[in-house]
């Protein structure tokens, strides 16, 4: 917009100025010709008349003073013989005079405080005598303000409407890019539905429209493919791993009557199963979850008793600790909406974690933030480090302590899904510091009121 | 010595399931079809049945049924999926619990262990509902016309413990530790799903309980 202004502002300066200069030489020199022509003939004039009646001179110039608003004086034998009544001999400089006294015909611009002055000497050797004739250029220097004021307005008009064009053009041009960059990050969150509206007949705008539909259609396309490829999967390791499983089972129970190298490979082999079947599980349940299959049951639920269950089960499912809820006391009993099952996941892999990752859960603690339940799963463990806070919840994302430490592996798809499930309920899921200095895992969950419920 | 029911299509797993049980010392009868399995079943009064939903011909939900119809046995339904539709339908069709594959078998061996190990509760006092009158030592529910109201093992073990609270609330995680013998495989889909059919037996509009209540956010409370 500023550079348009700025273009529009010097060209139309550098019109003006030159349309202002070409004009201004025209009329000068126009002007000019005329009063020498005009000279030359009161020159004539003076002539005859000192030839004929000198007395006359006097009114003769005060006469012509009047007819073209020049004043004229005469001088002879270097004396002035007489002037017309406004005229100054000052106006006449002694760089003229000795020309015209040399006999040449002669004509000098002068510029007097700002008021150009032509003066014109004609000799006339005849009589001895130098007729000067000063012309007043400030009709023309008043025309000249005029048209430099409407030049300068001009310029300016041009350099407002640059802008004004400048910035049009912009908006027009930039405003489909806006909203290319308005989808993309709509994509960008999730909204894999987001396409462009073809409005403008533009054919740019119309081919930049319809390559980003066409480009964001395939990769919608592509990821439901994987999705696709990845749920088909899943399903069909699920028979071969039940026989797996069952048949490892078989041989724990003749754990006895196997050799000590048999006994080792059969732990390990029952480890990995245990690995490899959580895995399945994890990715059939975000097949399901990113294929929006499983609807949600939410109901109305009172969160202190929610959180407490939750709680019991996962620790019970894990054969872990169970650790103890603390519900902050000035909070009361909110109510929320949730889909049971899937709180109760996201409360199950929070514990599995800390025990995973830290020495277990010390606390679960509920209290209320900016008016939302916040549900605190809190270590004190080492914590996850800043650079890994967002990272932690993408899907097989391995952290410095999954890495630093032999930690009994997870699936790594633990905490997406968990994000998964708070967001499907309406929820956030975050980690900070816990006041122990280890991790803290926050779900936050809209409270519902009684009347709505 | 437990005579368990295998009807599942897929011979690995059926034949894994079959040494796994018989490690366990169960008697095992198998079938790959629901057909033989139901036949089965009239032959050797199983115990318990494991009944895989996915079968050729007759469908694991219609053998359940099946099975249902002709006694009280525990069914454990062996779902594919676990979409809360195909629990729903397979805990219908009269199937006392549900695992999904891939599951954990020391899981399904547990859940197994809890039916069998549940016998109803002779010392739960007689009550009356209505115009019903339960009586637990004999472990049954009367019609005012003297007739009785069949209901499975679930579903009187149900409630006459809900029946013991004298009106108190028990929650979802409390019924399937008192009633299925665990809470930390299930899911509250398994209470909610069998309260729903007991209130089609018991209530006069299921749609509108006045005696087995829902109390929201807690669990449910009979009303005597």
């Amino acid at each position: 917009m500023v550079t348009f202004g700025l273009g529009a502002f010097l060209l139309s300066s550098i019109f003006a100025s030159l349309t202002y200069l070409g004009v201004r030489h025209v009329l000068v020199n126009n002007q000019q010709q005329s009063d020498l022509k005009q000279s030359y003939e009161n020159a004539a004039l003076i002539r005859s008349t000192l030839y004929t009646s000198p007395p006359e001179l006097a009114k003769l110039l005060n006469s012509i003073q009047g007819a073209t608003a020049s004043n004229v004086l005469v001088q002879t034998h270097h004396q002035w013989l007489s002037k017309s009544s406004n005229a100054a001999t000052a106006d006449v400089s002694s760089a003229i005079i000795a020309s015209v006294n040399a006999g040449h015909a002669t004509d000098q611009t002068l510029d007097f405080n700002n008021q150009i002055i032509f003066v014109v000497g004609v000799p006339v050797p005849a009589v001895e005598t130098q007729v000067y004739e000063v012309f007043q250029l400030g009709n023309l220097e008043h025309t000249l303000q005029v048209l430099l004021l409407y030049m300068g307005a001009g310029a300016i008009l041009t350099t407002l409407i640059g802008m004004g064009g400048g910035l049009w053009v912009t908006r027009r041009a930039v405003r489909p890019l806006l909203e290319v960059s308005e989808a993309a990050a709509l994509i960008a969150q999730g909204e894999l539905s987001t396409r462009l509206v073809v409005t403008r007949a533009d054919e740019e705008v119309q081919q930049l429209t319809e390559s980003f539909n066409l480009m964001v259609s395939q990769l919608v396309e592509r990821l439901e493919r994987d999705a696709r490829f990845a749920s088909d999967v899943s399903h069909e390791l699920r028979s071969p791993l039940t026989t797996l499983a069952t048949t490892a089972s078989v041989l724990n129970q003749h754990r006895e009557e196997l050799s000590s190298a048999g006994q080792e490979s059969l732990s390990l082999l029952l480890a990995d199963l245990a690995i490899f079947q959580s895995l399945v599980e994890d990715l059939l349940e975000m097949a399901r979850s990113d294929a929006g299959a499983v609807p949600l049951a939410i109901e109305t639920v009172k969160s202190i008793e929610l959180v407490r269950q939750s709680v019991r089960s996962a620790s019970r499912r894990h054969g872990l600790d169970e650790p103890p809820v603390e519900v902050r006391p000035d909070i009361g009993d909110p109510l929320v909406r949730v889909d049971r099952r899937r709180f109760e996941r996201v409360i199950t892999n929070l514990i599995d974690n800390a025990h995973r990752y830290a020495n277990g859960a010390v606390a679960v603690r509920l209290t209320v933030e900016d008016g939302q339940l916040a549900v605190n799963v809190d270590d004190n463990g080492a914590g996850v480090p800043h650079e890994e806070r967002e990272h932690v919840f993408e899907r097989f994302f391995r952290g410095r302590a999954a890495h630093d430490r032999g930690i009994a592996r997870g699936t790594g798809l633990g905490l997406a899904l968990s994000r998964d499930h708070v967001l499907a309920i309406g929820g956030t899921l975050r980690v900070m510091e816990s006041p122990e200095g280890g991790a803290r895992f926050q779900i936050l969950m809209p409270i519902v009121d009684e009347v709505h419920a | 010595m437990a005579r368990i029911l295998i009807v599942e299509d897929d011979d690995h797993i059926r034949t894994a399931l079959r040494l796994m049980f018989e490690g366990e010392g169960f008697e095992v009868d198998d079938a790959a079809t629901g057909e033989v399995g139901v036949a089965l079943f009239g032959r050797m009064a199983s115990d318990i049945a494991i009944v895989d939903v996915m079968l050729p011909g007759m469908s694991g939900f219609e053998t359940s049924q099946h099975l249902r119809n002709a006694s009280d046995l525990p069914i454990i339904i062996v779902s594919a999926r676990d979409e809360t539709v195909d629990v729903v339908l397979g805990l219908e069709s009269g199937a006392d619990d549900y695992v999904t594959k891939p599951f954990v078998p020391e899981e399904l061996l547990a859940r197994v262990k809890a039916h069998l190990r549940r016998r109803p509760d002779k010392s739960a006092k007689a009550f009356t509902l209505g115009d019903l009158h339960v009586v637990p030592d004999e472990g049954v529910v009367r019609q005012s016309d003297g007739s009785e109201l069949h209901l499975t093992s679930t579903e009187f073990r149900l409630l006459t413990d809900l029946a013991s609270m004298n009106g108190k609330v028990l929650s979802r995680e409390d019924l399937l530790e008192r009633v299925w013998g665990y809470d930390y495989f299930g899911d509250s889909r398994l209470v909610d799903v069998h309260i729903r059919r007991l209130r089609t037996k018991i209530e006069p509009d299921p749609a509108n309980p006045i005696y087995l209540v829902t109390v929201r956010g807690a669990g449910y409370k009979l009303v005597l």
